[in-house]
Formats: C-alpha cells, sequence, structure tokens
C-alpha cells in the first residue's frame, strides 16, 4: 500500500517535471531541440566529407606556360603541358579559376584578390617554362638534354588554416597523379630493358592508402557526429534540465509545498530522475531520427547497449546538474551556472571535433569526461558495430564517474533541504 | 475535554547566533480558528515552518493531532494543511491538473480524488471554463482560491494559513473569509497567520501577538483589548502635532495613554489617546489643544483595536511586510 503510494507520488512528480518542459516552448527548444540545431548546421557544413567531393574546392590558376620564353638561346612559346595541367584539375571536379596574373590583395580580378575574399582557397602559379622543362627542351651546346625540374608555386590563404590544410592535401594528391601520368608518358618513350629501371628510379618507394573496414560500409564525417551527438545530448537535455529541475521548484515555491506533504524527500528525487531521464531519451530519439531522416545516416542498433551506455551517461548529467541545481541560490543562477558548463563541455567531448586535433590539456581534460566515453561508445557500437565487449571500459567508466556523480548530487540535495 | 490540535511546549529555535523564537508555547483547541499576529522577524514564518516539519525546533515540542511532530513527521503532515502566503501551482497546468497533482501527493487517487477534486472546484466557485484554463491566465483571487483548495484535498483536520488574503482586492479579501469562515464551521482547526487586525478581529476566536520570538499576548481579541483595560480611543486629527501638544495631552486626568499614529490609507498622521471614559474627558482634551495653540481638524471615537493593543505593548506598529512561508 505505501510503496503503490509512494510509486504514484514519483509518478506524479515525475509527469509534473516533464510538462513543465512539454508546455514550455523556450524550454522544448534549449532542452530538446537545441543539440539538434547544432546537428543541423554542422551536419551540413561538415557533413559529407569523406564522399571526396572536391567540387567544393575553388582553386584559382595562373598559367604562365605558352608565354614567350628563352630556351637554349631561341624563343619559345609552348603551353601544352600547361593547360594538360589545369584540364586536369578541371576534369578532377575542382572547381577552377583563371587567372592572368597572380597580382595582390587589392587588385581586382587577381588570383590574390580573390583568396583575400575567399573566393578561392588556393592559388597555383605555372611557370612559363614549365612544358619546356618537363618536355626536356633545355640541352646543353652538344644537344643533350639538361634535367630541369618544373616548379608550382601554390598560395594559400592564411586565415583559414584548416581549411587550406584540406585544400593543400587534395592538390598534393592532384599533384602527385598528375606526375605518374606524367612519368608513365616520359618512361614509355626510353628503351623497353630500362623501362623499369626507370620507374624504380622515378618512384623508389610507393605508398598505397587505404580506408580500414571499421563498419562495412563507406563512413562520412556525419555518420560518426550523430552517435557522437548523444553526447551533446546529456549536457544539454540531461545536465541542463536537472540543473533547473529543483532550483526551479524551489524558487517558486513548489518544493517546499511537496516537502510538507507526506512526501520523502527521496521519492521526489525520485521523480525528478525519472523525468531528467525521459527527457534525455526522448531527446536522444529525436538526435538518432534526425540523423536518419535528414543525413540518411546508416547506423547499426545494439539497443540494449544504447539504452544502458545512455543511462549510465544520463547519471553523471544528472547527478552533475543535481549538484548545481541543490547548490545554486536560485532558477537562474543554475541555469547560467549549467550553460556556462556545458556550452565550453560540448567542444570537449568529441561529438563535432576529434579531441586528437587539441593540444594535449585539452585531449586529457576531455577524455576524463564521462560524456566523452558516450560518444566513443555509441561511435564503436552504432557506427563501426563493435559488440559490447569492445566498450566496456568506457561503460565501466561511465558507472562509476555516474555514480560517484550521482552520489556527490544526493548530498548536495540533503544540504539544500537543510537551508530551506 | 477540550482536546488540542495543535501543542507547543517550550518551543526554541536558533540561528547561529539568533534566536528566532524564544521559549514558546501555546494551544489551539480543536475547531478553534486562531490567529497568530506579529511583525517581520517577530518569529511567526519560523513557528510555522515547525509546525508543518519544514525545520525542527532547537528545543521543545510541537504535536499536532496529539502527535509529536518529530517521532510521527508523516502522521502529522497527513492531518496539516499548509496554505502558504505565495501562489505556489504550476502554472503550465490548469486546476484541475494541478489539485490531481497536489492530491497524489497526498495519497490519493482515482474516483476519491476525482471527486474530492471536483467538490473543491465547486467550492472554490470556479466555473468548468476557468478550470480548464492554465493557472498563468487567472486572477490573483481565483489563483488563491485554488492555492486553498490544494492544501484541503486530503480533508486536513487542522489548516495553516499563511497570509491568506494578502494582495486581494476587498470583494475578494470577504469571499476568501467566508470559504475560511466554512472550513472552520465544519470542524476544522485554522491557524492563520497575518498582519492585518480587521482579518484577526473578524475571523479569529483566540489571537496570539508574537513580538522577538516571543509570544507577548494571548487570548481572544476581545480580552485582549480588555486585558489593557483601555475601552476607547479618541483619535485626533490636528494641524500639527508638537511635543508641547502630547505633553498637554498626557497630563489630562483620565487619560491613559497618547501616541501618535500614520495612517497609511490617507497619509496623515493623527493624535491617538487611550481613555477608559471618553466621553468625560473629550472637552478637556479639547481645551488642551487649544491652549497649546493647535486646531482641531477632525475628532473620532473609536474602540481599542489590536492594532493598539499591539502598539501599546511594544510600541512599534504591527504593519510591516511580512516574510512569506
Amino acid at each position: 500500500m505505501k510503496l503503490k503510494r509512494t510509486i504514484h507520488q514519483v509518478f506524479a512528480i515525475a509527469k509534473t517535471d516533464f510538462l513543465g518542459i512539454a508546455r514550455n516552448k523556450t524550454a522544448i527548444f534549449f532542452t530538446l531541440l537545441f543539440p539538434l540545431f547544432f546537428l543541423i548546421i554542422i551536419g551540413f557544413t561538415f557533413g559529407t566529407q569523406g564522399t571526396g567531393e572536391s567540387s567544393r574546392i575553388h582553386v584559382g590558376t595562373v598559367n604562365f606556360d605558352g608565354k614567350m620564353i628563352v630556351v637554349n638561346g631561341t624563343v619559345s612559346k609552348n603551353s601544352t603541358i600547361g593547360d594538360a595541367f589545369v584540364q586536369a584539375l578541371k576534369d578532377a571536379n575542382f572547381t577552377v579559376y583563371e587567372y592572368s596574373t597572380y597580382g595582390d590583395k587589392d587588385t581586382d580580378g587577381t588570383a590574390a584578390y580573390d583568396i583575400s575574399r575567399g573566393q578561392i582557397k588556393i592559388a597555383i602559379v605555372i611557370p612559363a617554362n614549365f612544358t619546356e622543362a618537363l618536355s626536356y627542351q633545355y640541352t646543353d651546346s652538344l644537344g643533350t638534354p639538361i634535367p630541369t625540374k618544373a616548379h608550382l608555386d601554390l598560395y594559400t590563404d592564411p586565415s583559414d588554416p584548416t581549411g587550406s590544410i584540406i585544400v593543400q592535401q587534395s592538390i598534393f594528391g592532384f599533384i602527385s597523379v598528375f606526375i605518374d601520368s606524367y612519368q608513365e608518358i616520359v618512361i614509355s618513350q626510353i628503351p623497353e630493358d630500362s623501362r623499369d629501371y626507370a620507374k624504380v628510379l622515378a618512384d623508389p618507394i610507393t605508398v598505397s592508402i587505404s580506408e580500414a573496414d571499421v563498419s562495412g560500409r563507406q563512413l562520412r564525417w556525419i555518420d560518426y557526429m550523430v552517435p557522437g551527438t548523444l553526447g551533446l545530448v546529456l549536457l544539454w537535455s540531461g545536465l541542463n534540465h536537472a540543473s533547473v529541475a529543483i532550483a526551479s521548484e524551489r524558487t517558486k515555491g513548489t518544493f517546499q509545498r511537496m516537502i510538507i506533504a507526506p512526501v520523502s524527500p527521496i521519492t521526489v528525487l525520485a521523480g525528478k530522475f525519472i523525468s531528467c531521464l525521459a527527457i534525455v531519451y526522448l531527446s536522444a530519439v529525436i538526435m538518432l531520427a534526425s540523423g536518419i531522416l535528414i543525413f540518411q545516416v546508416n547506423l547499426y542498433w545494439n539497443l540494449p547497449a544504447i539504452a544502458l551506455s545512455i543511462f549510465l551517461g544520463g547519471l553523471s548529467a544528472i547527478g552533475l546538474g543535481l549538484i548545481i541545481s541543490s547548490l545554486a541560490k536560485n532558477e537562474e543562477a543554475a541555469n547560467s551556472i549549467a550553460v556556462l558548463i556545458s556550452v565550453p563541455l560540448q567542444f570537449f567531448i568529441g561529438a563535432f571535433f576529434p579531441l586528437s586535433i587539441m593540444p594535449e590539456p585539452a585531449q586529457i581534460f576531455g577524455e576524463a569526461l564521462p560524456f566523452t566515453k558516450l560518444v566513443y561508445a555509441m561511435q564503436d557500437i552504432m557506427t563501426k558495430n563493435l559488440p559490447f565487449e569492445a566498450v566496456m571500459p568506457e561503460i565501466l567508466y561511465m558507472t562509476i564517474s555516474g555514480l560517484i556523480l550521482f552520489v556527490l548530487g544526493i548530498i548536495a540535495y540533503w544540504l539544500s533541504i537543510k537551508r530551506l | 475535554m477540550n482536546l488540542n490540535d495543535i501543542e507547543v511546549n517550550s518551543i526554541t529555535r536558533r540561528f547561529e547566533d539568533t534566536v528566532a523564537v524564544d521559549n514558546v508555547s501555546m494551544n489551539v483547541a480543536r475547531g478553534e480558528l486562531f490567529g497568530l499576529l506579529g511583525p517581520n522577524g517577530a518569529g511567526k514564518s519560523t513557528l510555522t515552518k515547525m509546525l508543518c516539519g519544514m525545520i525542527n525546533p532547537t528545543s521543545g515540542t510541537i504535536k499536532v493531532g496529539g502527535y509529536n511532530i518529530q517521532d510521527y513527521p508523516m502522521k502529522v503532515k497527513e492531518l496539516l494543511g499548509v496554505v502558504p502566503q505565495d501562489i505556489v501551482l504550476y502554472d503550465y497546468m490548469n486546476a484541475r491538473e494541478n489539485l490531481t497533482f497536489f492530491g497524489k501527493l497526498y495519497g490519493l487517487s482515482g474516483g476519491k480524488l476525482r471527486n474530492r477534486i471536483e467538490e473543491l472546484l465547486k467550492f472554490t466557485q470556479l466555473d468548468e471554463k476557468a478550470v480548464k484554463r492554465h493557472i498563468s491566465t487567472y486572477s490573483g483571487g481565483m489563483k488563491r482560491r485554488i492555492n486553498i483548495a490544494a492544501a484541503l484535498l486530503h480533508e486536513p483536520q487542522v489548516i495553516l494559513l499563511d497570509e491568506p488574503t494578502a494582495g486581494l482586492d476587498p470583494k475578494n479579501k470577504l469571499a476568501l473569509w467566508e470559504m475560511i469562515r466554512t472550513l472552520n464551521k465544519e470542524g476544522k482547526t485554522i491557524m492563520l497567520t497575518t498582519h492585518m487586525m480587521d482579518e484577526a478581529e473578524e475571523l479569529c476566536n483566540q489571537v496570539a501577538i508574537m513580538d522577538k520570538g516571543k509570544i507577548i499576548a494571548l487570548g481572544s481579541p476581545r480580552q485582549l483589548t480588555k486585558k489593557v483595560k483601555m475601552e476607547n480611543i479618541i483619535t485626533i486629527l490636528p494641524d500639527k502635532i508638537t511635543s508641547k501638544l502630547m505633553e498637554a495631552t498626557q497630563k489630562i486626568a483620565g487619560v491613559k495613554s497618547s501616541y501618535r499614529a500614520y495612517d497609511e490609507n490617507e497619509k496623515i498622521e493623527t493624535l491617538k489617546i487611550i481613555t477608559e471614559r471618553a466621553e468625560d474627558i473629550l472637552p478637556d482634551i479639547v481645551s488642551a489643544i487649544s491652549s497649546v495653540g493647535t486646531k482641531i481638524l477632525s475628532v473620532e471615537l473609536s474602540r481599542v483595536t489590536l492594532e493598539d493593543v499591539f502598539i501599546l505593548l511594544t510600541g512599534r506598529s504591527l504593519r510591516e511586510e511580512e516574510e512569506p512561508l
């Protein structure tokens, strides 16, 4: 009888708390939809990377090849290989802008001007002797070819270091393929018995890079990002809501009214916990469903493992939220503290950007967060289809940190009751 | 045998160096409508918080319905219906949803809860249209009626009301007084804290006046006014109040006491003279005032109120901002 009554009380508190979100448009946005907002913005910005779409890369070419130069004392004007290089760039699906001069940032119509305005990300300057050098037209007095290297100048945008690195990688890859094709042609012109020797000489080391089969599918950034955003769910739906759950009741006076009813403080806590957990799961479902519908992500569904991981991660988020909610003076203060914690944390949990690109102290900090462990576990389970055993270290970490934070949350909650 | 629903025995509550409630003892008999009066900081809120189990006393015991609150906190909470001064309701829910929630906290469910909610909605005189609207759309009076109804769901024997009519217009105030009287007629024991003297005099059959953590007077409103042995008060509005005027009035034979009082509603300062035989000494008062060169603008004769009793006992006014429960 007493148990039945307690269960009724717990669910009445949980339902009332949940309605507080469901009937408040601002709360719905910040608690349930804000992580989705992030996913959509970042998903559309970076999400399709990994599919090799080079058309997104805008390249400027300044092709001086074909301009008159003096070679071996005679005037030469040959643009064959320079033109082939530009055409090959276009064939490789780069978006190519052609300029007659590199210029400077203040002269409209030049490559430097467009780099400074973000119109192109890289400019390639092809020298006037590009064809002559690559076709062995430099000779000595006896007519023997003088080996002469062709030199390309690349100019990148220093104001966008990350973007520049990605563009450089693509252009280096393209140049490497172009050189391979050139070598094939040149080597085909030397005596057959020397060709293999020449090939080794030209390319003493060959490297092939392949993506390891970690998932059984071709993966894009978004395929990692969607499971990773469950970490955001913990921060925005779990931590933020739990942070105001008790503080808002205390500010309104409803908490005091619950305490003077024949309801134990643990019953109130249980009701709040169930509501917070329901909001976390609801937000997770919204995120995953949106990933599937908007970005067509293909995920693996080990539901028990996913549900357990979210629960354990949720324990940390709600525990931390409970500490904030209990110690904060009022709802407004609790909300501010929660935002102050969750906004920076979302960049350290590996949901959007891998921790490996961060400085070492940031990596250590990020690795210590239970939310990061949820991101790792979800990516391993949902993207790589790894078995549950593979994420046991993350599960254990989340269990321990979740219990510690939740117990601290309960202690803070008791202290807050004494302060009433 | 006179059964007490509230028994407070030598209660003291300290907050570090401050004694908020100092060795207070009082009883509230079953069916009584008891008023607890006092200014801000008198200790009323602390005493009420101890009565409803929100905080524990440093020493002493409190019994509600015969149960010691420290030994049987849940039992006492079931006997008590507490109406806080502030509107403590969920404004995103309607009246029925709010009452359902608070009913479930008190262990009600199913048909019993539904029936009780309908009874209380009738009692609050809210129409069906209003009942379906969110509390945020209610007027102050409507909110206050639901605020009270939320404390009555479990049919408590003892009801604690903290400033139940604060901020209400006269019409809503009278309606709430009627609700309180009805509850009392049904046999409920009611204790209300208020700083409105007219409210206490109108509703309560027993009153305790608290000041600086102690009960300085206890009894019926009539007993309290008699206790200071003064029946009448003469309120004079002079053109100016000077020390000479105060001295002159105090020297008149038959004047027990005289003091300056500020009327907040009229924004005027008056001279109050307390006496047992107002009619006899009124001519002497008029001539004494004229003798110091002061003109009389108006004279009013009335009975001593609880406000006057409090001022006489403490030298201070009761009308101060109250701290909500």
